[in-house]
């Protein structure tokens, strides 16, 4: 959509409205909801990054009394929180993505495989992602 | 509001790409880095020289600059459009310059910080 098409409506109507329930009163709502307030943790686990390299480039004293600033209870807490959040992040988009299908013209095919089963591929090539950053940085290679 | 709207394509180009970025390797570095960096398990892998080494080589800066920075663009897009669902089109504009000036500020600190390692 142009951005000429953003301008009030020609035909006299209501003003937008929230759907009644939204945020939290139905179980629809809800997932959306959570799925859209995954930004918040994920947003602050980058930015706990940038002040993780932001200590790497500053020398070792820094690095480690950032590790150490890690161990700590509440920091704890809260990358439990971000890694929670960013595990459902991934697993609602490789679960969203199974139904993306490649541009076609003509009736679309039954898929390949069950939708569940589908939902699991990209899940699985997830978390083997995950496992092979956890091996790399850990220096089991 | 016309200029974010011009520059719709290129938010849900980030968006996207950083939802891709973000599912397949966020978890990863919150568990390797974040959670379990500072325990004895990652003590040789995250020791400094090698973290350095890592981070400072030209595949490292690249992954940890597209990493980091299409992460903040694709949750500044999200941040914007729930914004929106929360309080309606008034707070349309703050949501969305206020939220993309964030990522700005967020990619340009992670620029500079990889280039100073």
């Amino acid at each position: 959509m142009s951005a000429k098409h953003f301008g009030p409506p020609k035909t006299p109507c209501a003003p937008a409205r929230k759907p009644s329930g939204f945020p939290l009163g139905w179980y629809r709502y809800r997932n959306y909801t959570i799925f859209a307030a995954t930004c918040i943790p994920m947003a602050i686990a980058a930015v706990e990054l940038i002040v993780g390299i932001r200590a790497l480039g500053k020398g070792e004293a820094a690095w480690d009394a950032w590790l150490a600033s890690l161990a700590t209870g509440p920091m704890r807490a809260l990358n439990i929180v971000c890694l929670l959040f960013a595990i459902y992040f991934a697993f609602r988009f490789g679960w969203v993505g199974r139904k993306i299908a490649a541009g076609r013209i003509g009736p679309v095919p039954k898929p390949p495989l069950p939708m569940p089963i589908l939902g699991v591929a990209p899940l699985g090539g997830f978390a083997t992602l995950w496992l092979i950053l956890f091996i790399i940085l850990g220096g089991f290679v | 509001m016309n200029f974010i709207h011009k520059l719709e394509p290129i938010w849900w180009m980030l968006f996207g790409g950083g939802g891709f970025v973000a599912g397949f390797f966020l978890p990863g570095l919150i568990i390797s880095v974040l959670l379990l960096g500072p325990s004895d398990l990652m003590s040789t892998g995250l020791s400094y020289p090698r973290a350095h080494a890592l981070a400072s080589g030209p595949v490292g800066r690249i992954f940890l600059i597209a990493v980091i920075s299409l992460v903040l663009w694709h949750c500044a897009h999200h941040l914007r459009h729930f914004t929106l669902d929360l309080f309606g089109h008034a707070a349309a504009p703050v949501a969305a310059y206020g939220a993309y000036a964030l990522a700005l500020l967020g990619t340009i600190a992670t620029v500079s910080a990889v280039l100073a390692l």
